[in-house]
Parts: C-alpha cells; structure tokens; sequence
C-alpha cells in the first residue's frame, strides 16, 4: 500500500438539490488511518458529504478522490469501487429477510466471489468482533436497535474497507443502546480503520477522532484536533454550536 | 329441450380433456408476465428516456383490449414474417396483455420499500442486478402476493379468449360439444363450475401464501 496516498481526496466540492447549495466549495482530506469526526447543525451538508465519498449522492463540481480513484458520475465500475467503502446508516439499512448471517454474507458471495463456507467464516469472524456472534440465525426484525446497528457495522467490515464512514449511527438509537455502538466503533479506531464518521456524541469525538471538523451552511468552517476544537474552537459558530451541546 | 343432467355429467369428461391445456397455459402466462412484467418496471425505473418508452409500452398493454393483441399476434404478425402456433399465441398473448397490470402492481411493491435498502446494496458494492433481484425482488414479493394472485385468476378466466384463435381449451372443447349436439346449456354449466372450481382453488393458495409470507415478515 502506498502511504502517501490520501484514503479519501476531497478538493472544491459543490453540490446543489435545486437552487439550495448543500455543499460549498468543500477540500478535505483524509489520510490512511486517520479518524475524522464531522458534526454540525441539522441542514449543514455533513452527511451530504460522506454520502458524496462512496457516491450515494453525486456531486455537482469538483473531485472527490477515494483510495485513489476519481469518483464521479460516469465512473465505470462505481460499483466493484464501493467495495472498498464501508458504510454504516442512521436506520441500519438491515436486510429484513435475510438471517443476520445472510445480511454479512450477501456481499462476500456475490461481489467478492467466495462459496458459502469461506464468507460464513468471515462473517462469523466480525460478528463475534462485534460482539454479537450468537444471534447469526435471527433476522434483523428480532433484534434491538444496537444490535442492529452492531450487525450493520460487522456487514460492512466484512468487506474488509479501507474506509469506513458512519453516518449519525447512534441518533436512531434509545440511549442504553448508544454505548454498546459505540464501543464497537471505538475499537474499530483503535485498531486503525480509517473513520470519517457523522455524529452528535460528543465524548466519542473527544477520546477517538485524530481531527474534528464543523459545518456549517455546506462549508468547514473549523477543523481541528479535538483537545482545541473542544476547549477553545475558534469560529464563532462553532462556539455557539457547541454551548448549546453543554 | 330440458336440462339433462345425465348429458352434464357425461360432457365432463371431454371438457376435462381440455384441462390440462388450460392449466399449463394458464402458469406459463403467469410466469411469463410475473418476469416481463418486473422486467418492463425495473427498466422504466432505470433512466429517465427509457422510463418514459417503457411507461408508453405499459400503458399502451393495458389499454387494448386482449382479443386485439391475441388476434394481432395471432393473424397479423405472419404477415410481417412471424407465424406463431395457436398455442404460442395464446400463452404469448395473456403474457403481454397481463405484463402491463402487473407491471403496476410491481411499482407498487417496489415504491413500498424503504430506499435505505437499494442504499445499503448499493453502498456493499454489489451490482444493480443484484441489487434488484436479491433485495428488491424478495421484499416485493411479500408486499403484492395478493394483487399478484388476483391477477393470476384473472388469467385462469382469460384462457377462454383463446378459443378465438383454436387453442384446444376448455371453453373450446365445451363450445365444440354444444355445436355437435346443439345442446349449449349442459357444457356451458359444467365448463362454468370447473373454472369456478379452479379460481377458488387459485384464492385460497394464494391466502396461504400470504398468510405464510405475513408470519415471515413479522419476524
């Protein structure tokens, strides 16, 4: 692997649903192993910009560049790329009528090839990492909310990403469920996964994330380590933001 | 001439010799328009150009009348260098005709999906076929069973159309045994009740189905 390569290359980003800009002139990168939290107010393009990172939505102008690969909207193969970005949703996105076991081997047959026996595995493996092995022949309806969410993330890692991005995972949660979610994802930082991740936990930000970015109106109006973003963010906005968090 | 139920219960027999024709024409056209049908909705949902020619086709499908498609495969295509048996006609014809009805119910179904899941599929890198068949596809299913089955009698009662072109079903069969023995009311009545017969039995499966398919997505 190629160290000075960016995991995700993000330069003069615009994106616009109609006459209302949702991302303004955007240049952010991430480096391999770096984890980067984005918060902001509702409204202020943060999950419009990860979306745009594995091409749920396409963006207007600018390049968005991930592993190395331009993406865009004429992107051969978008697919087979997506491969190598995890994603983790708000609403989980489990696939109702499948087994727990199904929803992290779908993938792995169809799109890397392998006979039922070796995905299996895989997926056993990241599901036991998520702390969840035991439920594999349930379907997602039988499951509470975070071991939902715990199944959706082991789906995702199952594809073994170079990326992985979270967007809000615990905001549809009940709060005794956000820290079992949590936990999982702060293992996954501390084994070095690249993480852009979407969130309003603001304790999560502080112990895991290398740098923190706000949003705000579709721009980054601060980016920072989380020790000064916390104790001493500079613009104004970010500032109000975080006063009305306390 | 009295009703003779003697005559009744001896014409069904020969009306019978027409069931099996009736039958399997009957699956394959509701095989053939269950799978152009959902192809007809995943192309007109696929781009906007294609959306449009593909919504025309659908609703120019619905809104002829099906004797017109059938005699137009049947007597009109051999002029443009297509002969199709009676048969091939038939089974080819209720396809069309009911590809358009279920197109809709399909859209129907599919609309009903929360778009998180073509998001998720999507986002696991798989392609859009698999995407349609292996995830769209199933929760469809379980969202029209009940229109599908609706439609799958309709298509049971159309065979009779087929008579028109001489496909050897069973109104065919019970018209034939009226004309040799000009007695009309016995056949009529006992072709009558078979296809009630089949149609109930069609409804009830489907209920089943349905009631199956509920209890799995409850899980």
């Amino acid at each position: 692997m190629n160290q000075t390569i960016n995991a995700v290359e993000i330069s003069g980003l615009n994106k616009s649903y109609g006459k209302f800009q949702v991302l303004r002139d955007i240049d952010l990168s991430v480096r391999a192993n770096e984890r980067v939290v984005i918060c902001g107010p509702s409204g202020s393009g943060k999950s419009t910009l990860i979306r745009c990172i594995n091409q749920l939505e396409t963006h207007d102008s600018g390049t968005v560049r991930v592993n190395g690969n331009v993406l865009g909207k004429g992107t051969p193969r978008m697919h087979a790329l997506r491969r190598d970005i995890g994603m983790v949703f708000q609403h989980f996105n489990l696939f109702p009528h499948l087994t727990v076991l199904q929803n992290c081997t779908l993938a792995l047959r169809r799109a890397r090839a392998m006979t039922h026996e070796q995905a299996n595995e895989v997926a056993r493996h990241y599901l036991a990492r998520v702390r969840i092995p035991e439920q594999q022949d349930k379907y997602p309806g039988q499951l509470s909310g975070g071991q939902q969410q715990r199944v959706a993330i082991a789906r995702a890692l199952c594809m073994n990403p170079k990326v992985m991005l979270f967007d809000e995972p615990t905001s549809a949660l009940d709060p005794e469920m956000i820290k079992e979610v949590l936990d999982v994802m702060t293992d996954l930082a501390r084994d070095g996964m690249t993480m852009l991740c979407v969130t309003h936990e603001m304790a999560f930000a502080r112990t895991v994330a290398d740098r923190v970015i706000f949003m705000d109106a579709g721009s980054i109006v601060e980016q920072a380590p989380p020790e000064t973003f916390f104790s001493a963010p500079s613009h104004p906005r970010a500032r109000q933001f975080l006063s009305q968090l306390l | 001439m009295k009703f003779s139920l003697d005559f009744a219960l001896s014409v069904v027999p020969v009306i019978l010799s027409g069931l099996f024709t009736t039958l399997w024409i009957t699956v394959a056209a509701c095989v053939g328009a269950s799978v152009l049908g959902f192809t007809f909705e995943i192309l007109r949902r696929s781009n906007r150009w294609l959306g449009y020619v593909m919504r025309f086709l659908i609703d120019v499908i619905r809104s002829t009348p099906v004797l017109v498609q059938l005699y137009f495969l049947y007597f009109v295509m051999p002029f443009y260098g297509v002969t199709l048996s009676a048969v091939m006609a038939g089974v080819l014809g209720l396809s069309v005709y009911y590809s358009g009805y279920l197109a809709e119910v399909f859209k129907g179904g599919i609309d009903s999906i929360d778009t998180g899941q073509f998001e998720a599929g999507k986002a696991l890198g798989l392609t859009r076929m698999d995407v349609v068949l292996r995830i769209v596809a199933p929760q469809m299913l379980r969202n029209v069973v009940a229109p599908m089955g609706n439609y799958f009698v309709s298509a049971l009662k159309a065979t009779p159309y087929l008579a028109v072109i001489a496909v050897p079903e069973m109104l065919g069969i019970a018209l034939e045994v009226g004309a040799n023995s000009f007695r009309y009311a016995e056949p009529m009545i006992a072709v009558g009740i078979i296809f009630l017969i089949l149609a109930v039995g069609i409804n009830q499966l489907v209920r089943l189905l349905e009631k199956k398919m509920l209890a799995s997505s409850a899980r």
